[in-house]
């Protein structure tokens, strides 16, 4: 590549305090000593540089640093809102939107629980749904006892997995000391409330830690059972099959990767779940305002109520009743 | 204790008592979120009997960010960067995952220099040398093997100084006739060697290179 074959460079970025020394190897520069910075301390595309000469990676990466510079950050996981918020939003857009989330509300599901859209989404969903549902239950020792017994079983499977112990048990106990917290005072003798759910959730550290537990665990079980999920195994961006192991290290245990079919199906077997998933999606030919629902069931327990998530393209939200709280 | 450090901790503790892998994880100084890693040149390539060296830095929320890697020691190879030893890996960035440590990491890096990528390079000059001519390319990466990481047949253990003997061309990894030729017209050496490597005057690429393209570029 010369430097006279190159088009006209489009316009810049930002051209004030950037190195006057430009490494002779483009692809250096994001690696240089001192490169310019937004105020977070990630670099920006420096002046000599042409969008077209990056790689892939770095655009992904410059594309994600953009967006968390520009857009104020909301928090992991919200505050329950009423459905009617979410009715807003789409007031000036799509009637079949609408015309969907009026039937959800219809049918009970009057508020929403909503996840940052960062890829964790699902997991972090279903972990707090998960634990919400211990909180609330009429005979929370007795429910705890069994959702802590169930998490301790998939440690084989772990293990099969060839994971570190070292590194996914600190993961593990991130959520089994939540769980156990609703029963049992924890150091300041205190246990598990609404508030202190959502503050660890909120809390990235613990946060995410159980979001690597769940990834892991769905991960582990996939392994667990190739036979299972052979043939569902895609690359969600165009759709080739994917080798077992090139799915797991990339679409599941990979921190911010969506999750699809069959993660949900792997994790709600994984804990013996049932998983029931309303999709939000604008697809209403009958333009009666249906809303089709999903469920994964592994549930023993034919009496166990399901852990309910709002889909929409893309993305997932916890979806609530408020009658069925306190 | 704060989990980056217990982790981080753990990992250094986990790689002390691995004998079996060749994976090596220092201090630098007193921070145990700046290290050195090193482990040996994969053997059957032109890496073998070198020791390499990796800056490994933890940012602030590992492990749910990526540890930031890049060679110390000069690497010949299309997915590192000749001049600063960046790293192009997935894992060390979108498809970072807590589940990977440091040892894990490195252990990537090594089978990195097994199988270079030449179609996601990080080094676009390397990855043209890689695609032109593998033999001449592998002489070429022997070659800094030799000299940069204490390599087989090297000259870092002469006793001489290393700029005294280290050949210009080899390390560009051109022909010495190739840079004689031009440098007989009466350009400067340097600049020839310069010229030539941008060009990838190499293997059967240099039939598609005219002596007056090549000219052209040495009077600019």
């Amino acid at each position: 590549m010369t430097q006279t074959s190159r088009p006209p460079s489009p316009p810049r970025l930002k051209t004030t305090g950037l190195p006057d020394d430009q490494p002779e190897d483009d692809h250096d520069v994001f690696m240089s000593e001192q490169p310019a910075t937004f105020l977070s301390g990630h670099p920006i595309l420096p002046e000599d540089m042409d969008i077209r000469d990056l790689m892939p990676s770095q655009l992904y990466e410059m594309n994600q640093n953009l967006l968390n510079e520009s857009v104020p950050q909301k928090p992991l996981i919200d505050e329950l809102a009423s459905m009617s918020v979410l009715r807003e939003e789409y007031e000036h857009g799509s009637a079949s939107f609408l015309r969907q989330i009026d039937y959800l509300t219809k049918d009970g599901y009057d508020c929403v629980r909503r996840t940052r859209g960062d890829g964790d989404c699902f997991y972090r969903s279903v972990a707090y749904a998960f634990v919400e549902r211990l909180l609330y239950s009429p005979d929370p020792t007795m429910a705890v006892g069994s959702a802590l017994s169930q998490i301790e079983s998939t440690l084989p499977m772990l293990t099969g997995a060839r994971f570190d112990p070292f590194v996914y048990e600190d993961f593990m106990e991130c959520f089994t000391t939540l769980i156990q917290s609703i029963v049992v005072p924890d150091r300041e003798g205190l246990t598990l409330t609404p508030q202190s759910l959502l503050d660890a959730f909120q809390q990235p550290e613990s946060s995410n830690s159980i979001v690597v537990y769940l990834r892991l665990l769905t991960s582990a079980q996939i392994r667990a059972d190739p036979d299972a999920y052979a043939g569902f195994l895609h690359d969600p961006d165009n759709y080739m099959e994917l080798q077992l192991e090139t799915f797991c290290q990339h679409y599941v245990e990979a921190v911010g990767k969506e999750a699809d079919h069959v993660q949900i199906a792997a994790l709600s077997r994984a804990l013996k779940i049932n998983v029931k998933i309303a999709y939000l999606d604008g697809r209403d030919p009958q333009e009666v305002g249906k809303v089709d629902f999903h469920e994964f069931i592994f549930a023993d327990d034919t009496t166990s109520s399901s852990l309910v998530l709002l889909y929409r393209p893309g993305h997932y939200d916890v979806l609530g009743r408020s009658s069925s709280r306190i | 204790m704060d989990a980056r450090l217990r982790r981080v901790n753990k990992e250094i503790t986990d790689c002390k008592n691995d004998k079996s892998s060749n994976i090596k994880i220092d201090l630098i100084d007193e921070s145990p979120f700046h290290l050195k890693g090193s482990f040996p040149g994969p053997q059957d390539t032109p890496y073998e009997g070198g020791h390499f060296e990796v800056d490994i830095v933890i940012p602030e929320s590992y492990p749910f960010q990526p540890v930031k890697m890049k060679f110390i020691t000069k690497v010949y190879h299309p997915n590192v960067s000749s001049a600063s030893g960046a790293i192009c890996l997935d894992i060390l960035k979108d498809a970072w995952s807590p589940v990977l440590t440091l040892k894990s990491t490195l252990i990537s890096l090594q089978s990195l220099l097994c199988s270079p990528e030449p179609n996601d390079p990080q080094d676009a000059e390397v990855a043209k040398h890689f695609t032109t001519s593998k033999r001449s390319f592998e002489e070429t990466a022997r070659y800094w093997t030799q000299i940069y990481a204490g390599g087989p047949g090297g000259i870092a253990k002469s006793g001489k100084s290393p700029e005294a003997v280290r050949d210009d061309v080899a390390i560009a990894g051109l022909e010495k006739a190739h840079v004689d030729q031009f440098e007989a017209i009466g350009f400067e050496r340097g600049k020839v060697i310069d010229v030539l490597r941008r060009l990838n005057y190499r293997g059967a690429n240099v039939a598609n290179i005219s002596e007056d393209r090549v000219v052209e570029e040495l009077l600019k």
